[in-house]
């Protein structure tokens, strides 16, 4: 294909993107509502967004991004006929994303040792639930991305046919964009 | 993405995107450890996840080489949540 010609769907599956598509708009009104009850408490928003660990924060952000760059790169050597390739590159976005869910263990293992629970306050509420459901997500793009990686190592796609490496790929585009508005929104923005 | 381009170069467009969303990161990480606060500092926290969001979006996703409306789904998306926090984040300044 001439790399100027534009295409009329996006890559992967259709149906991954209207997935994606509700996806972002549950977690948009998550957004939403997370900005607008902070409206109403600022103070105690600031106080305990104070106590998140902004550093855990950066690792996570930064293994999540790094991870998507891998799945870029399986998905270009899939395009170039590189299987094996494929699968490498998967398995190393894999591990980023195991490094993000130990990260994000670590820090719940903290706020829970403290005591800190879904009832603890408003921020608290919105910061455990914001980010377990998110968490989720990494699990579930982790379990897509798995299959999408053993089926590639069993020589599943080519050059001309990468439509399931393509579909896995923009799912966990996904979560790692949800994450890019959810750390400055929730650990750095008061 | 095109391969057979980006073999010519030593880096791959793919490439020089992640180095600017690490640096975009490590900006954003910065604001935050820096205690800056305020309306002002807060949408630019938001400006630059908007930023890292379009880029994704384009070049991680590949919608950047699609036309109509999956071509704009992620810009939409990040345009109303920008927004939706901008203005709360407004409101609660005042």
């Amino acid at each position: 294909m001439n790399p100027m010609e534009k295409n009329k769907w996006p890559p992967g599956d259709l149906v991954i993107w209207i997935f994606i598509m509700a996806e972002l708009l549950v977690f948009g009104i998550f957004f939403a509502a997370y900005a607008f009850t902070r409206a109403n408490h600022v103070e105690l928003f600031n106080t305990y967004q104070a106590t998140l660990d902004r550093n855990a924060a950066l690792l996570n952000t930064l293994a999540l991004i790094t991870s998507s760059y891998f799945v870029v790169r399986a998905v270009a050597a899939i395009k170039s006929d590189d299987s094996k390739r494929c699968f490498q590159w998967l398995l190393a976005a894999l591990f980023m994303g195991a490094v993000f869910l130990v990260i994000k263990s670590m820090e719940y293992q903290h706020h829970f040792s403290q005591g800190i629970n879904l009832s603890t306050n408003t921020f608290y509420m919105f910061y455990l639930s914001l980010t377990f459901f998110h968490f989720l997500h990494v699990v579930l793009g982790m379990v897509i991305l798995v299959a999408v990686a053993l089926k590639a190592r069993a020589g599943g796609y080519c050059a001309q046919e990468h439509t399931g490496v393509e579909t896995g790929a923009s799912y966990w585009h996904m979560v790692d964009l949800v994450w890019i508005v959810l750390f400055p929104l929730v650990y750095v923005m008061k | 993405m095109n391969t057979m381009t980006e073999n010519k170069y030593f880096f791959r467009p793919c490439t020089w995107i992640f180095l600017l969303l690490v640096g975009l990161t490590v900006v954003t990480w910065l604001i935050g450890m820096k205690q800056f606060s305020g309306l002002q500092i807060s949408l630019m926290a938001l400006g630059i996840a908007l930023l890292k969001g379009q880029l994704i979006g384009d070049y991680f996703m590949g919608l950047r080489q699609v036309s109509g409306y999956w071509r704009w789904a992620v810009a939409i998306w990040l345009l109303l949540i920008g927004l939706l926090v901008s203005y709360a984040f407004n409101i609660s300044a005042y």
